[in-house]
């Protein structure tokens, strides 16, 4: 399915040019944008770094390339790398896809789409289109975010004006297949306790979303709903036996992941005037896994997240803003591993229409989001290996054209 | 007294002045858009990438200047952005895959004769810039 829509979409983009049309008659762009960015924590590591030391491991640049042959149809294609820690390090696909819009009221989106769910998912990882270092962890954790980012299918969408004291009313449908790649942050609980998914993790996931913009000029309400089904994957289980005669000998198990469906649902609003901008989320995530062929491991989560932010422009080039966000999962045990609470001060610096700087503070209360086990080793006196709480520092700088 | 009658002419002036500023900017369209005026709410739509066409005005197209005081003061006035945060919305629909960034030329006189010859096209310029081939829109 994969290599049948990225053959597709490089058949289109390569067949333009046979149309004899010239490129400035396909409208053809390149943009992009790399950033740089350092983590600084006051006590546990964070996001595979070793950031209690200080680390310059962020780093991110994105391009991307569009054509627009007719008025009607985009066609385009985004690459990135990624590296945090010791996540990513590599080059993906970020989206590739054929875009028709007929009209206002109906367009459709296919190929490899982002999924447009919540309020910023689509976004989430264009750092140059918000003042944010970080967004709230609580909705959108960067570790994991390429789980949700994208799917290999279809998104129709539109808008509809509902008369002049009504607003307007923006929705989107979309359908298509998630795929988790192996080293996704996704699986890092997995990876810590010695189980890997060669192949990943297929998810088919459908959804929909209603933005209302609302006749409060600047006042956006939204929902979404986001459901993928039940899905299965290979796993292997690494066992290195610590002690005895056997000592040091290494035992694999084959196994099977089994996902229950995921039912995630969203609601959010913005207002945003002038200066100003408020901003919150609420979403739920309960779902739960089993893995089979091993001793039972059955897991459970019920993930309930909100954030609420604002932000306000200084001046044309400075903006500073606060949120606060936070993560209970019902299903965890009670202690600091089943929550996180973190409030975030920030501002943004845009030296002109490329260049800008970012500055954040974190003050992050709770360990459900973020950490390893790898960078963070138990010890006599932290069995967990994590201290409750930590600051967290982030500098960026990005350059967008 | 005297100095009270200064400050109130010079406020006066000021007004006149800061009402003038409006209309240093008109908004330009092909000849072939249907519309002969627009709501500011629509012009925002459209110059935001949340609209592709005008109320009875079929499709259009934006265009905008890279920069300068026309520039500034049409995102101010109409969009109520200024360029840092006009730009940074347009990413994100770029980077996102929503949609292509508007075509951005250096001069009023650019702007006219690609909105003359482009079929859709709509616009912004200097008042004093001369606009043949073009329809001025009364922005409501």
């Amino acid at each position: 399915m994969k290599r049948l829509l990225l053959g597709a979409m490089a058949l289109a983009l390569g067949a333009s040019p046979a149309m004899a049309q010239s490129l400035e008659d396909l409208n053809i762009q390149i943009h992009g944008y790399a950033t740089q960015g350092f983590l600084y924590t006051t006590q546990n590591n964070i996001f595979t770094t070793s950031s209690s030391s200080g680390s310059p491991a962020w780093s991110e640049a994105v391009v991307n390339l569009t054509s627009q042959p007719t008025p009607k149809l985009r066609i385009g294609v985004q690459a990135r790398y990624f590296l945090l820690g010791n996540f990513g390090n590599t080059i993906t696909l970020d989206w590739a896809a054929a875009d028709y819009k007929a009209n206002d009221k109906f367009g459709v989106r296919f190929g490899k789409v982002k999924i447009p769910s919540g309020l910023l998912n689509e976004i989430q990882d264009i750092d140059p289109s918000y003042m944010w270092s970080l967004l709230p962890q609580s909705i959108y954790p960067i570790s994991s975010r390429n789980s949700m980012l994208a799917e290999y299918g279809g998104v129709v969408y539109g808008t509809f004006k509902l008369g002049e004291k009504l607003g307007k009313l923006e929705y989107r449908g979309w359908g298509g297949e998630v795929a988790i790649g192996p080293n996704d942050g996704y699986f890092l609980p997995f990876k810590e306790e010695g189980i890997v998914l060669p192949n990943g993790l297929n998810l088919v996931d459908s959804g929909a979303a209603l933005h209302w913009k609302t006749p409060v000029s600047g006042l956006m309400l939204g929902l979404s709903f986001d459901a993928t089904t039940k899905s299965s994957a290979s796993l292997i289980d690494t066992y290195v036996v610590p002690a005895g005669p056997e000592q040091g000998v290494t035992i694999t198990t084959p196994g099977t992941l089994v996902s229950t469906p995921v039912r995630e649902t969203s609601l959010f609003g913005r207002y945003e005037k002038n200066r100003v901008m408020f901003a919150g989320e609420y979403t739920r995530i309960p779902t739960s896994a089993m893995l089979n062929g091993l001793s039972p491991y059955p897991e459970r989560i019920d993930r309930r997240a909100w954030y609420g932010m604002a932000s306000y422009k200084v001046s044309d080039k400075l903006t500073a803003g606060v949120y606060c966000s936070q993560l209970v999962d019902h299903q965890a045990a009670l202690g600091p591993a089943r929550y996180s609470k973190d409030w975030a001060i920030s501002g943004r610096y845009d030296f002109n229409q490329f260049l800008y700087a970012k500055a954040e503070e974190h003050f992050i209360d709770g360990t459900v989001i973020g950490y390893d086990m790898d960078m963070n080793l138990p010890t006599a006196q932290l069995p967990t290996g994590l201290e409750p709480n930590t600051k967290l520092t982030i500098l960026k700088i990005g350059v967008s054209f | 007294m005297k100095k009270l009658l200064f400050v109130i002419l010079l406020l006066a002036a000021a007004l006149v002045f800061a009402a003038s500023v409006d209309a240093q900017v008109i908004v330009i369209a092909n000849p072939g858009v249907k519309a002969t005026e627009v709501t500011k709410n629509d012009l925002r739509d459209v110059f935001t990438g949340a609209a592709t066409a005008l109320p009875g005005g079929g499709s259009v197209v934006p265009v905008l200047l890279k920069a300068g005081t026309v520039h500034e003061e049409f995102l101010l006035v109409y969009i109520g952005k200024n360029d840092t945060a006009y730009r940074a919305g347009w990413r994100s629909l770029v980077f996102s895959g929503q949609a292509s960034m508007p075509k951005s030329l250096d001069t009023d006189a650019a702007v006219v004769d690609f909105v003359a010859h482009n079929t859709g096209a709509i616009g912004y310029i200097g008042k004093a810039t001369p606009h043949e081939g073009v329809k001025v829109l009364a922005v409501k």
